[in-house]
């Protein structure tokens, strides 16, 4: 063990006073802080203006520009549909978290139920079911807050094939809109945007690095 | 120290050369300008498209600089706030006011954890503190993970971008580095194939190695999280399966809100990438029981930074998010690639931001490394008015040489000295126009331009054309000039 280190705190009060000296003229207290916060410019926009259908359609068509696989499906159809998305990705290991709807568990598969899976075991899933937290349409992106129907962060990044269950109703519009629905901040949050992808190489997309290599959604049509 | 400069670059700016001659091996290696080139040209093409069809681009961006400058005013109530809402939430963290002491800092944690590996998110803080030669000097394998990364460190080579830190390597090059250092002899120079060896390579390490550094892109103060911004899936790797994370930030990096990520992640993802979001972003705060690492550690990093917030020009230096689009647009980089810039931070924002790291003791000639064209102030996504601060670095370095006796006789300095006596006074100035019309007539060549001038003078024509003195003077042409067209013209112009 080196102590090479001056006193914990001693750079800390070093930084700080440094910091407030060179900001002095423009200290401010806590509530004239967020007043002023509040104030900032934030004329971009905020809310979008598409009627409902036209942002469905535009979430889908932004997903498939990332190469997302996207199927629609309505409430009741929604198990069968997760069956035939499972049953044509012709894998058979898959993990869920474990607030899943029971009925989106299909018969046939091997499912391993996160309660608390090693990373070796969640490694051995060719695939993951989850649910989501919002779709942000304008630029095709899913949120995920790691609820337990949303999975911890793991159990997304591992299996190769992730098939996202994305209801309307949490379709956004713009990305504001997704932070106006935040009631609170998450602790944890994760946004995708298509699969995996690099371009270090000459600027070639490639998809599939790190994380999944195949991202499918299915669009539970719950709006009228 | 030049032989070796002449064919490895060097980063540190202590001991790179200056700028105009770190550029020549660049210039004179048509393949590696051929490679910058292609990887600028792709990105600022789907960056054009991108910041078009958003038609809130101009009051994005307006909002993206006012939260950054705001955050600078305040930075020190915000750093308090960061440090209190990540302590709260299971989070540690530290303060190294020197690259130093983050460096024993990252060092000592490394140590507790009884670490002799670590896997590291793309960070370039952790490069501007040289982090890596510093922890394999200790006894620490460190792992790059990002795919441009991992090229760099098999291949031993250093980046030339900040986002895209490998673009000046071709597929073929990549391919001669990975078959060498992963043993792959068959390997194709395809970049499906390239990215799967990568993919291969890592993922051992991931599952195994229970200690991981990163960089962030954004400190919410609000809430104490995190947030890093990426590609590929191996930053969020790094932040799920190790036991242990330690994340290197500079103290700029903070934002007031969760909200203000609403602005930040717009402009970003298009200004770095040319994407509408990049593949992921994580954001999370402190330790979460059961999901990912159980012990978090921040380091917050001074290193210079206070003392750009001190200066009111400057200061706004300090508003970039390291989104690149300034090296992209620069006509510059274009031509000489990151390299030449000797440091981490090439381009624009690198000729401004590394000086002032240096404290203006290195780097001097970086900002003068610009033809002042303002692509960089008209792309950046937070309004950094780059060229106002190359100005005001230049006038610094201007000032340093001043002051230096050694310069006094300096032919520039002399000859400046000179011009403000002649500029002074009209007859002496009209008397140094008559003697320069003779004088310059024996270097003018007959189309009107003058190619080469002796001594101080070739400084400026060893890089550009003069044109030669015109056979009248305005003035002159003024007073020759005959009664003034008077009414008929303004007539016309009705």
């Amino acid at each position: 063990m080196s102590a090479t280190i001056s006193a914990p705190g001693q750079s800390r009060q070093r930084i700080l006073d440094r910091i407030r000296l060179a900001t002095q003229s423009v200290a401010q207290s806590a509530p004239q802080l967020a007043e002023t916060c509040e104030a900032l410019p934030r004329a971009y926009i905020r809310h979008g203006a598409l009627p409902s259908q036209a942002r469905i359609a535009l979430m889908i068509e932004r997903l498939r520009e990332y190469d997302a696989e996207v199927v629609e499906s309505t409430p009741a159809a929604l198990p069968s549909v997760i069956a035939a998305q499972l049953a044509a990705s012709g894998k058979h290991i898959f993990v869920v978290p474990p607030a899943l709807p029971a009925e989106w568990l299909a018969k046939g598969f091997d499912w391993k139920i996160d309660n608390n899976l090693t990373t070796a075991e969640i490694e051995l899933a060719e695939g993951v079911v989850t649910a989501a937290s919002c779709g942000v349409a304008d630029s095709g992106t899913i949120v995920l807050h790691h609820s337990p129907a949303e999975s911890r962060r793991v159990l997304t990044l591992l299996p190769d094939w992730h098939l996202c269950i994305l209801r309307a109703s949490q379709v956004v519009e713009t990305l504001p809109e997704y932070f106006d629905r935040c009631q609170q901040q998450p602790t944890l949050a994760t946004t995708i945007s298509g699969p995996s992808a690099t371009a270090d190489i000459e600027m070639t997309r490639i998809k599939g690095v790190h994380g999944p290599r195949f991202l499918h959604v299915i669009l539970v049509r719950d709006e009228i | 120290m030049t032989h070796a400069a002449a064919n490895h670059p060097v980063l540190d700016p202590v001991f790179a050369p200056p700028f105009p001659q770190a550029a020549l091996p660049v210039l004179r290696n048509p393949q590696l300008r051929k490679n910058v080139a292609h990887a600028i040209d792709v990105i600022q093409a789907k960056r054009a498209k991108l910041v078009a069809e958003k038609t809130d681009w101009k009051e994005l961006r307006s909002a993206a600089s006012a939260i950054r400058a705001h955050a600078l005013e305040n930075l020190g109530a915000y750093l308090e706030e960061f440090e209190t809402r990540c302590t709260a939430a299971g989070g540690t963290v530290h303060w190294a006011a020197d690259a130093a002491e983050a460096r024993q800092i990252i060092l000592d944690i490394l140590r507790q954890e009884n670490a002799s590996d670590v896997i590291k998110i793309k960070t370039m803080t952790s490069a501007e503190i040289q982090l890596n030669p510093f922890l394999q000097a200790a006894g620490v394998n460190v792992f790059e993970t990002d795919l441009a990364e991992i090229i760099l460190q098999l291949g031993e080579e250093e980046p030339s971008h900040i986002v895209v830190p490998a673009l000046h390597i071709n597929r073929s090059q990549v391919r001669e580095i990975f078959a060498r250092r992963m043993g792959l002899k068959d390997l194709s120079d395809d970049p499906h194939a390239l990215t799967a060896a990568a993919r291969a390579y890592l993922r051992q390490k991931f599952l195994t190695i229970p200690t991981a550094i990163s960089g962030a892109n954004f400190l919410i103060a609000e809430t104490g999280g995190v947030a890093v911004v990426e590609s590929e899936g191996n930053g969020r790797m790094c932040l799920t399966l190790p036991r242990t994370m330690i994340t290197l930030a500079g103290i700029e990096k903070v934002l007031p809100r969760f909200k203000d990520l609403e602005v930040m992640l717009q402009v970003l993802a298009r200004s770095a990438t040319g994407e509408r979001m990049n593949p992921y972003n994580s954001l999370w705060t402190g330790v979460s029981h059961g999901d990912g690492p159980q012990r978090f550690h921040v380091v917050l990093l001074d290193n210079g930074r206070s003392s750009i917030l001190s200066k009111p020009t400057e200061r706004q230096t300090l508003k970039c998010i390291r989104c690149a689009a300034c090296m992209n647009s620069c006509p510059v980089y274009r031509q000489t690639g990151g390299h030449a810039y000797g440091s981490v931070y090439p381009g624009p924002i690198g000729a401004i931001l590394t000086p002032q790291l240096m404290q203006m003791h290195h780097a001097q000639s970086l900002p003068f490394a610009s033809s002042l064209c303002g692509a960089c102030y008209e792309v950046c996504p937070v309004k950094i008015n780059i060229p106002e601060v190359l100005l005001e670095l230049r006038s610094q370095v201007v000032n340093q040489e001043r002051k230096d006796l050694a310069r006094f006789f300096d032919p520039m300095y002399l000859g400046l000295r000179i011009a403000n006596l002649l500029f002074a006074k009209a007859w002496l100035f009209h008397s140094a126009q008559f003697l320069g019309r003779i004088g310059i007539g024996f270097f003018t060549r007959k189309d009107g331009w003058i190619h080469a001038l002796p001594s101080v003078g070739g400084k400026w024509t060893q890089t550009r054309d003069l044109r030669g003195f015109p056979k009248q003077t305005f003035h002159e042409w003024w007073a020759s000039r005959g009664p003034a067209p008077g009414p008929a013209l303004s007539k016309e112009a009705r």
